[in-house]
């Protein structure tokens, strides 16, 4: 099979790079191994959320202050920016409507009731541009009855620290009482199958509506399966409402994973969804075909090949006994030799592991053995340099080294 | 009378004490079963491995292993044991062994290879040699937890977070114990008649601070947690005992070790497991059971075993494995203390009867011992087993019933919200949690683990712990403690993956950190630096 580009990984920054390319009428195959850590993005995407711990205002602003060795570094200070307004307009194209922009960062809300620097947040998601004037004070957070993913008192307490008035009201639906009767149902993605139906929708708005009381704005655990549930749900409530991210698997990032899979199918891009690639001809300086382990001896050739295959979590990277690798092709990566160095003591220090990557030239070429690969570029959370824990840099990583490599790819 | 240390041992004491009609107190610094009684394998002993080289501490294990069976049955899983010979063994050893058990009144039967192979598929498939014996697998917090609760049944009471601070001596005779209170600072004085040192490796200093000298030889061993049950039989290695020669079927996962190693009394607080253990369990850990080189390792962790030198011998050259203990009145001429030590958590009952019977000479008590026959709670009525629970909730009750045995019963399962899943791995429902808070002396999440294995599956607590603190902030109204008290419990489980911090041990380790720094910033508004480790 030939192709103009074979993208090995299918989550945000893959499908990212793969719609980019099949905009311009690039043919596109993803090779997509599993479920994306979108499962764990509360609504939100992050350009850069901290510097030394401190929270970022304004991200254009500090991308120079970052080590050379960063990925903005390497896409150039001067085409963050740029590529900051395209990513968003991508994600509009997809259906993903956000709010933000790169110039300042508001704040979204975390299940647990922090306040986190943000960059775009999803429209039907609770977002607070200026934490010292807050949009509204009366807020009443409607808790479904059995919900365990949403850790209730700690929402309400953190929104309390943050100025509002928070009333937690409790609820539930015909629908939602008798999913409850297993005691393993009451999961975010259980509800959002039973809450699709203007009826079923009808039947939460009358129960929230008849808490509300004098609430300037509800808030309500993202279960939604999609937006026009939320857009009917707005519609029959008598006052705003907004969603507040839960424990995965998170709703809103299962959408924003549809939706972006579901746009590159209508470019006419290819999706191999549960196959992975299992290694890779490299011939001088240029990748020749990959494997992958259900097309078996028919290997997929392309012109280029672009790496998004993640980090640990996703087996982008593999760490074992003895040395932490790249699986693939057995790339070139940024990591200690040393098993000792790659952990910290305290689960909430700064762990060396999260940095790690594969190692890139300035145009995120992919090294193996010291030698350049023209035709691989790497892009998301495969590449070193960043920390998507402590920087909260991991989704604009992904979206802006994408867009980036698709522009170079583009260019050739 | 006061018993110090909240392990096995102690609260066996308690229990026996307690029943023979005494006035009890046990207290204890930390959690129950912190030291090495929730540190060590939780294998039942037959007596097998010690038949060869110490047959009074193999004929105590194969003794107490048949009383276990009947007082102890929810927190026994009789699995049955092998021995087995590896090419590189000395087949040779094989009849001695089964001589030596016979001897101890161990059932020792050879079986063929292919027999062992059949019954125990995760076996070695090279052995030459294969002996089963009544080896089992016991649930040590779990059997902890039964002995205190039926102390406090029969009158005792029982503290844990107090820590021993000093004695009130007055002319040779200790007649109270200085505590602190470490939830509160709060300092007091209990006094007591009698006072039992049961604090396992920690008792040398507990004897220092009433002024006598005992000479502990700390060893230490490392073991480690694989992510499922590779195994359904114990599986020892028929050789003379050495490094990660035994594997364990524990509940949902299995443990392999130890390593064994004479260290400073002064580190017996470090419990961090370092890479050569890791890299010797392992080794020696695939020769067993060739599967574990593939199987995810969840946790590593380590446990001081309380060896005492002998009286006669203070240089330590003999160590004794078996229990002492020692009237400090006749040795040392300090009334009113006595010290039970040595032993093994298989032999924490028949230690509790020897230190009763010390502590009821001196009180001129004479009620008999009847631990060996009385059930512990949980273990007394079958009726529970044979109830039929409405089908969908099964797997939570099943789960809790082999938790908690008959002691089930006292857990809400009226309505639906009782009945949900917090923890899906270890099958432990709302009502487990409500129950173990009210009635099991929980007061954070590691104490919850302890009493209803929450977060020790193979997810290791990844959304758990989280519904867990929630409900626990809930009940006790403190939404801050209950973040810190997350963050606490997070931390507690990294200190026991990062040591194998590889393979997908680490992809979870990342997993964690993307929920709970990432998604949900639970770094930003918890410190844990600098404290102190208060489990």
């Amino acid at each position: 099979m030939r192709t103009d580009t074979v993208i090995i990984g299918g989550g945000l920054s893959g499908l990212t790079c793969g719609i980019a390319l099949a905009k311009r009428g690039q043919r596109v195959t993803i090779v997509a191994s599993g479920q994306s850590t979108l499962l764990f993005n509360g609504g939100s995407m992050d350009l850069l959320g901290y510097i030394d711990g401190q929270a970022v205002k304004a991200p254009l602003d500090v991308i120079a202050q970052l080590p050379i060795d960063h990925p903005y570094r390497k896409i150039g200070t001067e085409r963050i920016a740029d590529l900051a307004d395209q990513a968003k307009q991508l994600l509009e194209d997809a259906g993903i409507m956000t709010e933000g922009s790169a110039n300042a960062n508001h704040w979204r809300v975390t299940p647990m009731g922090v306040a986190k620097p943000a960059w775009l947040t999803l429209k039907s998601h609770v977002c607070i541009d200026d934490i010292e004037q807050l949009p509204c004070k009366r807020v009443a957070l409607m808790c479904v009855r059995g919900f365990f993913d949403q850790p209730n008192g700690m929402l309400a307490n953190g929104l309390q620290q943050m100025g509002f008035n928070v009333e937690k009201k409790e609820f539930t639906t015909d629908e939602i009482t008798t999913l409850r009767r297993s005691p393993s149902e009451m999961r975010a993605v259980s509800l959002s199958k039973r809450l699709v139906s203007n009826s079923s929708l009808k039947r939460v708005a009358d129960q929230i509506n008849a808490l509300a009381a004098d609430a300037d704005m509800m808030l309500l655990p993202s279960v939604l399966g999609d937006e026009e549930a939320f857009d009917t749900l707005q519609s029959m409530t008598v006052k705003p409402l907004r969603l507040v991210a839960t424990l995965p698997p998170s709703m809103a990032g299962i959408r924003m994973q549809k939706q972006l899979q579901h746009y590159f199918r209508m470019l006419g891009g290819n999706y191999l969804m549960g196959d992975s690639a299992v290694s890779a001809v490299i011939d001088g300086d240029r990748v020749v075909s990959v494997t992958t382990a259900k097309l078996g001896d028919m290997p997929l050739r392309a012109n280029n090949f672009v790496l998004a295959s993640g980090s640990f979590i996703s087996r982008g990277l593999t760490a074992d006994y003895e040395r932490i690798y790249e699986p693939v092709m057995d790339l070139d990566v940024d990591a200690d030799a040393n098993r000792d160095n790659w952990t910290q003591f305290g689960v909430l220090n700064p762990q060396a592991y999260s940095r790690y990557g594969v190692k890139t030239d300035d145009s995120l070429h992919c090294i193996k053995q010291g030698k350049t690969i023209s035709n691989l570029h790497a892009i998301g959370s495969v590449l070193s340099g960043h920390d998507p824990i402590k920087m909260a840099d991991g989704t604009g990583v992904s979206l802006l080294t994408a867009l980036a490599a698709a522009q170079d790819i583009l260019a050739k | 009378m006061i018993i110090i240390g909240g392990g096995a041992t102690g609260a066996g004491t308690a229990r026996d004490c307690a029943l023979r009609g005494l006035n009890v107190l046990l207290v204890e610094r930390n959690d129950y079963s912190t030291g090495a009684t929730g540190r060590n394998h939780g294998l039942m002993h037959s007596g097998a491995r010690y038949a060869v080289t110490d047959s009074e501490s193999a004929s105590e294990c194969i003794s107490e292993n048949m009383i276990l069976r009947r007082i102890a049955r929810h927190c026994v899983e009789e699995t049955d044991g092998l021995f087995i010979t590896l090419p590189e063994d000395d087949l040779q050893y094989q009849q001695t062994f089964v001589d030596a058990c016979h001897r101890a009144g161990i059932r020792a039967d050879v079986i063929d290879p292919e027999e062992a192979r059949r019954i125990e598929p995760a076996v070695n498939p090279d052995l030459i040699g294969a002996v089963r014996v009544p080896d089992a697998a016991i649930d040590p917090f779990r059997l902890t937890v039964a002995n205190l609760l039926d102390a406090r049944l029969h009158g005792a009471d029982t503290l844990n977070y107090h820590e021993v601070e000093g004695f009130v001596i007055n002319q040779n005779r200790v007649e109270a114990v200085k505590l602190l209170n470490k939830k509160n600072g709060e300092h007091v004085e209990v006094r007591g008649r009698v006072i039992v040192n049961a604090a396992g490796i920690w008792g040398q200093r507990i004897a220092e601070m009433a002024g006598v000298k005992i000479s502990m030889f700390p060893a230490r061993g490392a073991l480690l947690i694989f992510g499922h049950r590779v195994n359904n039989m114990v599986i020892n290695r028929c050789r003379k005992p050495a490094n990660a020669d035994i594997l364990v079927p524990d509940d949902t996962v299995c443990v392999i070790g130890t390593t064994s190693d004479r260290i400073p009394i002064e580190t017996v607080d470090d419990m961090r497991v370092t890479r050569e253990e890791v890299d010797v369990l392992l080794s020696e850990g695939v020769k067993i059971a060739p599967s574990l080189a593939t199987t995810r390792i969840i946790r590593a962790y380590a446990g001081v075993r309380p060896l005492v030198a002998s009286d006669d011998d203070p240089s330590g050259r003999s160590i004794s494995r078996g229990i002492v203990c020692l009237d400090h009145a006749k040795r040392d001429g300090l009334e009113g203390f006595i010290t039970i030590t040595g032993g093994k958590m298989m032999t924490y009952r028949l230690m509790g009867q020897i230190a009763t019977d010390a502590v009821c000479a001196k009180l001129g008590n004479t009620a008999p011992c009847i631990t060996a026959d009385q059930p512990l709670p949980g273990s007394e009525d079958e009726s529970i087993f044979k109830e039929n629970p409405a089908k969908r909730y099964s797997f939570g009750l099943r789960a809790a019933l082999g938790r908690h045995g008959s002691l089930a019963r006292n857990i809400d399962r009226d309505n639906d919200i009782d009945n949900a899943l917090v923890c899906e791995c270890e099958g432990v429902t709302v009502g487990e949690i409500k129950y173990a808070v009210n009635d099991l002396h929980v007061h954070n999440l590691v104490n919850l683990r302890r009493r209803t294995r929450l977060g020790m599956g193979t997810c290791q607590g990844k959304l758990c712990s989280c519904r867990a603190a929630s409900l626990m902030g809930e009940f006790s109204h403190d939404v801050k403690g209950a973040q810190e008290d997350l963050a606490a419990f997070l931390d507690e489980r990294w200190k026991g993956m990062r040591p194998v911090a590889w393979g997908d041990t680490l992809r979870e380790a990342q997993l964690t950190a993307a929920i709970y720094e990432g998604l949900c910033g639970l770094d930003m508004v918890v410190d844990t630096t600098g404290k102190e480790d208060v489990q």
